[in-house]
Formats: C-alpha cells, sequence, structure tokens
C-alpha cells in the first residue's frame, strides 16, 4: 500500500472508532439501565434452582474456576498435574451429581435447572458422550467392513446434512418415539443426547482426518515388533490421531457450548432462555441492549477459556514443547 | 549349521504382468550376514518384506526360523514370526508421541508381558550399547537422524530377536551420520546376529557381510563372498552396477 | 483371516441389524398406541396459517405442500444473498488481516476474534431487536430507505425479519470465512512472495497470478463447508420469525402431529439444498482449477 492510501485509510478508521466509542459511551452514561442484569444474577446462574441448594451448582462453579486456573497458572510438574486429565474428567460426573442429587443430596427436579449451570452441564454432558461415539464413528468409516464402513458413512454424512436446531427438535419429539413405551427420559437428557449425536457426526470427521495423518508405517513399525491390531490402535494410532485432530476437537467444543444457546428456541431454560423470560418482564421490557452485551460477555470469556485450555494442553502434549 | 530363513521361487506382483519378486530362491544361515544390493526397484526391499509378513506371497514358499510361510498366508504364523525378527527401516519410524524408552520398552512390556522395571534396565543397557544412554528421556523428533536409527536397532534388539532385517537403514541419513550407525550394525555382526540388509553401502558389505547378493528386475543375479564380488563378479550386470555405484 | 472377517462381518451386521428392529419394533408399538401411522396425506390439506413473506403467491387456504415450498424459497433467498455477502465480507476481512496498516489489521483480528466467540443466535436476536426494531419507525436515508418497518433498497422492499437474518449469517460467517482466507494465504511460502518480488512484479499482479493460485486449492474446500454451515444456519431464522423452511415445518409439525413425515421432509429438503451448493462449488472448484492449469 503506498503511504497516501494508508494515510487516508488511518484516518477513516480513527473517524469511524472515534464515532463508534462515542456513540458507546453516550448509551453507557445516559441510556443504559443494567439493573435488568445486576438484580437478576442468581437467575443467571443457576435459574430457578431451589435457593437453600443454590450452594452445589455454585460449589461446581467454584470448583471448575479454581481447576482452570490451576491447570493454566499452577506448578507444570508435580504429582497433582498428573492426575489432572483425571480430575477434568470428574467433573461432568460431579457436576451432574451436586446439581441433580441422590446419594445423601436433596434430589431435585430437572425443571429447575437453569441458568450457566445448565449451559455448562449440557455442554460437558454431551461433549463426554460425543467423544466416544465420535472416535467409534471415526473408527468404523476406516473399517475394512463394508457393513461397518457403510452404516458408519451414512450415518455421519445424514448427521451432518441436517440443521443441529431440527435435530434437537426432532430429538425431544422422537427420542421418546423410539423408546420401549413406559420408559421416560427427561427434557435435559433429550437433549443431551440429541447434543452428543449431533456432535458425534462432527467428531468423527475430524477425528478420521487425525487417523489419515497418520503414516502407514507407522502401523509397520507397530505390526514389526509384535503388537496386535488393537494395540497398534490403542497405543500407537489414535494416541497420534488424536493429538492432530485437538485444534479441530477443541472447535468442536467451543462450538458445543455456542450451540447449547439453540435450547432456548425449544424453552430450556439455559442461559440465553433465561434471559428470553426475563425481557419478557414488563419491568425489564426493551433493555435488549444490555442482556445481549452481557450474554456476549459471558458466552465470549467461557469460550475463550475453553480455546485457552485447550490451548494449553496441545503445548503440554508436544512432545517436543514439553519439559518432562 | 542351521538355516535361519529358506525362501523357494517366491513370487510377488503389485500390478498384473509385472513382477517385483520373479522365482527368488535363498537360504541364509543362522549367524550369517547376507547383505542384498541391487539398483532400486530390483525388488530388494520387497524381498526383505516378505521375510516378515509384511508383504503378502503371491507364491513361492518361505521358512522362517521353522515357521512357513506361502501366498495363503494366516495371522498366526506371521506373529509368531515378527515376535522372533526384528526389523529395521530406512525411515526409521520411531513413534512420536512416545519417549525413547518408551519407544523402546513398549513391546516387551504389552507384548511379551515383561515387567516393566526389568524392560526399561534392559532398554537402558541396550541404548548404552549404542552409546545414546543419555537420550533415554528425549523424544524422537530431538535427536538426530543418526541417533534415531540406534534407537530403531536398539527397540528391535528388544525383543531379543533371532534375525534381524535392516531395509536400506542408512539411506535416509546425513553422510556424516552413516557412520554411527553402520559401527553400531557392525558391532551386531560381530556378536553372532543373524542379519539380512538392503543397503549401498558397499564397504559396510565387503567388510561384514559374508555372502553378498545381487538382485535385478526381482530376480537373483549372482550370490557370492564380497571378496569376489567386488574385485571379479561374475555376471555382467553387477559389474555395471559396482562400477555405477563407485 | 478371510473366514474370520466375514464372521466379524456378519456378526456386525447382525447387531446393527437387531438395534435397528430394536428402534423400529419401539417406533411402531409407539405408532399404533397413539394412533399414528406414516402417511403423507395431509400435505395436500389447507394449511391455515398466514406466512408474513413469500416469493409466489400464497394464502392459507394453499396446501401445506405450497406453505413448505414457500418456506423452501424464503430459505434459499437469505442463504444465497448470505452466500454473496459473506464471502465479499469474509475476504475483505482476511485481506485486511495482512494489510500493512496496522489499525486495519488489529480492527480485522477484533471482529474475527469477537465474533467468532459469541453464538450466532445471540447475533441474531441483537440485530433484531437492537439494531433493526430499533430504528426509528419513519424511514431515514434517501437510496437505501431505514425503518423498523422494513428496509427499501433502491425501490425493493425486504423486511426487517429477512434483513437481520442476513445480517447475522454475513457476520457471523464473514468472520470464519476471514480465518479460511488468512490460513490459505499464509500457507503459500515466504519464498513465493520474495520470488515474485524480486522478479519485479507489482503487490496486486504477484497476489492474483503467484499467491492465490496456490491458495485457492486450500480455501476453496474450507469455503464449501461454511457455505453447508451457513444454509444450515440459516434454520436459525425461527427466533426471530422469519418464516423459512424449518420455520415451516416447525408449525406445520405441531398443527399436525406428523414429527416423522416433517423429519423426512426436512430431511430431503436439506439433502437437496446441500447437494446444490456442493455441486455448485464442485463447479466453481472445477474451473477455477482448470483455469489455473491453463494459464500456467
Amino acid at each position: 500500500m503506498n503511504r497516501w492510501l494508508n494515510r487516508s485509510v488511518t484516518l477513516v478508521l480513527t473517524a469511524l472508532i472515534g464515532w463508534g466509542l462515542w456513540s458507546v459511551l453516550h448509551w453507557l452514561l445516559l441510556a443504559a439501565d443494567w439493573r435488568v442484569v445486576v438484580s437478576n444474577l442468581p437467575l443467571y446462574v443457576v435459574g430457578s434452582y431451589p435457593v437453600d441448594q443454590r450452594w452445589r451448582p455454585l460449589l461446581w462453579m467454584v470448583a471448575l474456576v479454581v481447576l482452570i486456573g490451576f491447570t493454566l497458572l499452577g506448578p507444570r510438574r508435580g504429582p497433582l498435574q498428573r492426575w489432572l486429565p483425571l480430575i477434568w474428567l470428574a467433573m461432568a460426573p460431579l457436576g451432574l451429581w451436586l446439581v441433580a442429587g441422590g446419594l445423601v443430596l436433596e434430589p431435585v427436579s430437572t425443571r429447575d435447572w437453569g441458568g450457566f449451570t445448565l449451559t455448562l452441564l449440557l455442554t460437558f454432558g454431551s461433549g463426554l458422550l460425543a467423544l466416544p461415539i465420535g472416535v467409534l464413528l471415526a473408527l468404523g468409516r476406516r473399517s475394512r467392513l463394508p457393513v461397518l464402513r457403510l452404516s458408519s458413512t451414512a450415518y455421519i454424512e445424514l448427521m451432518r446434512a441436517v440443521p443441529l436446531i431440527a435435530v434437537l427438535f426432532f430429538g425431544q419429539l422422537l427420542i421418546p418415539l423410539f423408546l420401549p413405551p413406559g420408559l421416560e427420559i427427561n427434557r435435559v437428557l433429550r437433549a443431551v443426547l440429541a447434543f452428543a449425536f449431533f456432535a458425534a457426526a462432527y467428531i468423527a470427521e475430524d477425528v478420521r482426518g487425525g487417523l489419515q495423518a497418520i503414516p502407514p508405517m507407522q502401523r509397520e513399525a507397530a505390526a514389526v515388533l509384535g503388537l496386535s491390531e488393537w494395540q497398534s490402535l490403542q497405543l500407537v494410532v489414535l494416541p497420534q490421531a488424536l493429538r492432530i485432530a485437538l485444534p479441530s476437537l477443541t472447535n468442536q467444543a467451543v462450538g458445543l457450548l455456542q450451540n447449547t444457546s439453540l435450547m432456548a428456541i425449544l424453552g430450556l431454560v439455559e442461559l440465553l432462555g433465561i434471559s428470553r423470560s426475563l425481557l419478557a418482564n414488563p419491568v425489564f421490557i426493551g433493555r435488549f441492549l444490555e442482556v445481549y452485551l452481557w450474554l456476549a460477555a459471558v458466552y465470549w470469556l467461557a469460550c475463550t477459556a475453553m480455546a485457552l485450555l485447550a490451548r494449553h494442553l496441545e503445548l503440554r502434549l508436544d512432545p517436543l514443547r514439553s519439559d518432562r | 549349521m542351521t538355516v535361519a530363513i529358506r525362501a523357494t521361487d517366491l513370487v510377488k506382483s503389485y500390478t498384473p504382468g509385472s513382477r517385483a519378486l520373479d522365482g527368488v530362491s535363498l537360504e541364509v544361515a543362522s549367524g550369517e550376514v547376507l547383505v542384498v544390493m541391487g539398483p532400486s526397484g530390483s525388488g530388494k526391499s520387497t524381498l526383505i518384506r516378505t521375510f516378515n509378513g509384511l508383504e503378502k506371497l503371491d507364491g513361492g514358499e518361505l521358512d522362517v526360523l521353522g515357521v512357513r510361510l506361502d501366498a495363503a498366508h494366516e495371522e498366526r504364523p506371521v506373529r509368531e514370526i515378527r515376535r522372533r525378527v526384528g526389523m529395521v527401516f530406512q525411515q526409521f519410524n520411531l513413534f512420536p508421541h512416545l519417549s525413547i524408552l518408551d519407544n523402546i520398552t513398549l513391546a516387551p512390556v504389552k507384548v511379551q508381558k515383561r515387567p516393566k522395571a526389568q524392560a526399561e534396565q534392559r532398554a537402558i543397557e541396550l541404548l548404552d550399547q549404542m552409546g545414546i544412554r543419555e537420550q533415554a528421556h528425549k523424544f524422537p523428533a530431538q535427536l538426530s537422524g543418526g541417533q534415531q536409527q540406534r534407537v530403531a536397532i536398539a527397540r528391535a534388539l528388544a525383543l531379543d530377536p533371532e534375525v534381524m532385517l535392516f531395509d536400506e537403514p542408512t539411506s535416509a541419513l546425513d553422510p556424516e551420520r552413516v557412520k554411527e550407525v553402520l559401527d553400531a550394525m557392525r558391532q551386531l555382526a560381530r556378536d553372532g546376529m543373524t542379519m539380512v540388509v538392503v543397503t549401498h553401502e558397499l564397504g559396510f558389505a565387503r567388510e561384514v557381510a559374508d555372502r553378498v547378493m545381487f538382485m535385478d528386475q526381482g530376480q537373483v543375479v549372482e550370490t557370492s563372498d564380497p571378496a569376489s564380488f567386488f574385485t571379479n563378479a561374475r555376471e555382467e550386470r553387477s559389474r555395471r552396477f559396482l562400477s555405477q555405484m563407485v | 483371516m478371510r473366514r474370520r472377517s466375514l464372521l466379524l462381518q456378519v456378526g456386525v451386521a447382525a447387531l446393527l441389524l437387531a438395534l435397528l428392529a430394536l428402534l423400529v419394533n419401539n417406533l411402531a408399538v409407539n405408532l399404533l398406541r397413539t394412533g399414528l401411522g406414516l402417511d403423507f396425506g395431509w400435505l395436500g390439506r389447507p394449511s391455515g396459517f398466514a406466512l408474513a413473506e413469500s416469493a409466489l403467491p400464497y394464502s392459507p387456504s394453499d396446501s401445506y405442500l405450497w406453505a413448505l415450498t414457500i418456506g423452501w424459497l424464503n430459505s434459499l433467498k437469505v442463504i444465497a444473498a448470505g452466500l454473496v455477502l459473506a464471502t465479499l465480507l469474509g475476504v475483505a476481512a482476511g485481506a485486511a488481516r495482512s494489510s500493512s496498516n496496522r489499525l486495519l489489521r488489529s480492527l480485522a483480528g477484533g471482529y474475527v476474534a469477537v465474533i467468532r466467540q459469541v453464538p450466532l443466535l445471540l447475533q441474531l436476536l441483537f440485530w433484531y431487536f437492537v439494531a433493526f426494531l430499533g430504528l426509528p419507525e419513519t424511514p431515514i436515508g434517501g437510496l437505501i430507505q431505514l425503518s423498523n418497518q422494513g428496509i427499501s433498497m433502491l425501490g425493493m422492499p425486504l423486511s426487517v425479519e429477512f434483513c437481520a437474518v442476513l445480517t447475522g449469517l454475513t457476520v457471523f460467517t464473514g468472520a470464519s470465512i476471514a480465518e479460511i482466507v488468512r490460513g490459505g494465504v499464509n500457507a503459500v511460502p515466504r519464498g513465493q512472495w520474495e520470488a515474485f518480488r524480486s522478479l519485479g512484479l507489482s503487490e496486486g499482479l504477484g497476489l492474483r497470478r503467484i499467491v492465490l493460485p496456490q491458495a485457492l486449492p486450500a480455501i476453496l474446500p474450507a469455503l464449501t463447508s461454511q457455505y453447508l454451515n451457513l444454509a444450515k444456519n440459516s434454520t436459525l431464522a425461527i427466533a426471530v420469525g422469519y418464516a423459512d423452511l424449518y420455520a415451516v415445518s416447525d408449525t406445520t409439525i405441531t398443527q399436525t402431529g406428523r414429527a416423522i413425515e416433517g423429519f423426512l421432509l426436512l430431511l430431503i429438503s436439506f439433502l437437496l439444498l446441500n447437494l446444490l451448493i456442493s455441486g455448485g462449488m464442485a463447479g466453481i472448484n472445477a474451473t477455477v482449477l482448470g483455469r489455473m492449469r491453463r494459464s500456467r
């Protein structure tokens, strides 16, 4: 770019940014009314969870924040670091137990789950379920057995052709139809299942990409050492493939967190859903911008934290950078 | 003298009409070092890869350490052979996600079910023997090519094989790294290991080989002791190859 | 070995069939119990609901099938416009990210960083409730007239719902396309830039004749999957009340209770849509790559 053009671009942009800042400032100082956010904070966090039991989801979230902090900032060596992946895995069942109750804790019906707690539960639960299904589908798609290959491929391609909202909507309607009469599962569980079935198809493609990136020589080297096909898959191929797929799996996880907002259309009161019902309250009528900015900030923070964690994991798993 | 490998009339063809192996027969005595030479595409790599079942045969018969393989080969004998035969590749093929130590102990622990501590001790010994003991806790990508190839040799030796196969072990190395790998192989030969080595290293063949086999277009052109092969090869094709090599 | 794989094959097939049979059996039992069987006869009956906008004449007395067709056309309209605008925005933002002007570069970077980490649905709601419904009631502007009743572009009237969905999809997808363009251009080795500069080629010419031809093979497939995403994401239009295919299907199913038939129809429509997009992209791919090869 020549200098003239460069200068005029800078000038125009500065003017635009200045105008934008001015309008924002104007709105913040004169028009914005944050009561819709401030006075409803508990609702955003836990929904209509019973007041005397709120400490349970809060405890879970505090544990999550502590764990994130420890993972990102804690010491790189030490006995706790070795258990870190397991501790992370344990967070989903722990959250489920704390929120749902049972075993000493008083049970709380899923109808009362809501807010950011529900968003996190949906994300964790479906992600954890989708990963193994996705890996199996990826292996199935690369299998030598035509039956397995064709059915995996058909599943993956069909799922990827349909929009998520349709999967979620029909999940709510159809999952009960495919279950034996008498067996009923609640809306949250149906949502988790639908999310998991949907995400698994995308995860499968990412894992398949990772599998394809492993040179065939690696399998040969494993075979020559006498490893069985299963051992070679488990010890040599999959660990490498998952590592290669990690960046795209991270994107899937971030996408999953964002997509839980779609449940607001289907009537769950997760973070976005609870905001919609708040905006329907006459007291807060028209306070869209305040609520949307607040939600955008929360989602942005959560997604960025997730991306940071994954980036951290990538670096730790990279054999060249790790200082083990 | 017991026979380690006996091949009779081996045939392998990748595309109909052309044969990578066209009736190859040979014997390798146990304790012998056989060097296989030939121009690229002569079938020497294919041959050595049939010895542990990496390539399926289209015809002929193989007897490796008393285990039979032929065109209708089953999985079980192949796995038995692989347990007793070690192999080193041109491209090292170390597992990049495992440390050097884990690369070596993986098969002893998972296949032979040896205790981890014992396998690690043996791995350290082997690394010591290869002169790279201090690399044990690094990862493959942190090592030079020559060091990686020596790890690959140690990894194969960790299973206590009766035969070692080398498929162009120095072809992917920088020239100044070739010697360290050849030295390790020389030592192995001195210790009495049965070895089949596909290589272009004339010096190594002349000095270490018991016999040199020359292949071209999927066939064995001649087999002789290194001294007579390098000074007066019988066949025109061998002489032409040798003159191009120098 | 061959026998074992055959046995395994039969086993897997049997397992899958058993699972399928169980599901279908449950489905059949449940359908019988609720008195519903597979039936597409209702498609001919009058829908009874109105649609806010339609490209072709439509009234509530028209059939469900026609209502669904109108929905499909509405989807097509917003998707087609979205593809064009998102590509323009994405390429511009992608180029801006490697611009020599620092302000422009960081502005584009900020756009990508913010937009990709906020749910599309939230963005759609913002565009609808805040940006477009926040417009004054009486039209402002000249050639493009804006008001919260609708937008008139050079005399062409567009509904607020359409504009909100289009803006949301464009801004959201544009951010992903910007990343793809940047990634593709970055994947071309630095040596290529140095080479064309050392030959005295101008930046523009070098970008067009040297860098882009090498970047495109990497960009096009990723672009296709973004286009497919845009098409699928257009179904979020239901949240702002735009009568797209999914919204009409949703209403239809709620009215008729024909969930399975509705799902099948939606599935087929989307397979058709995907085929249209990936077929079009395959054509573009072939011509672009073919032309590049010829011009070389």
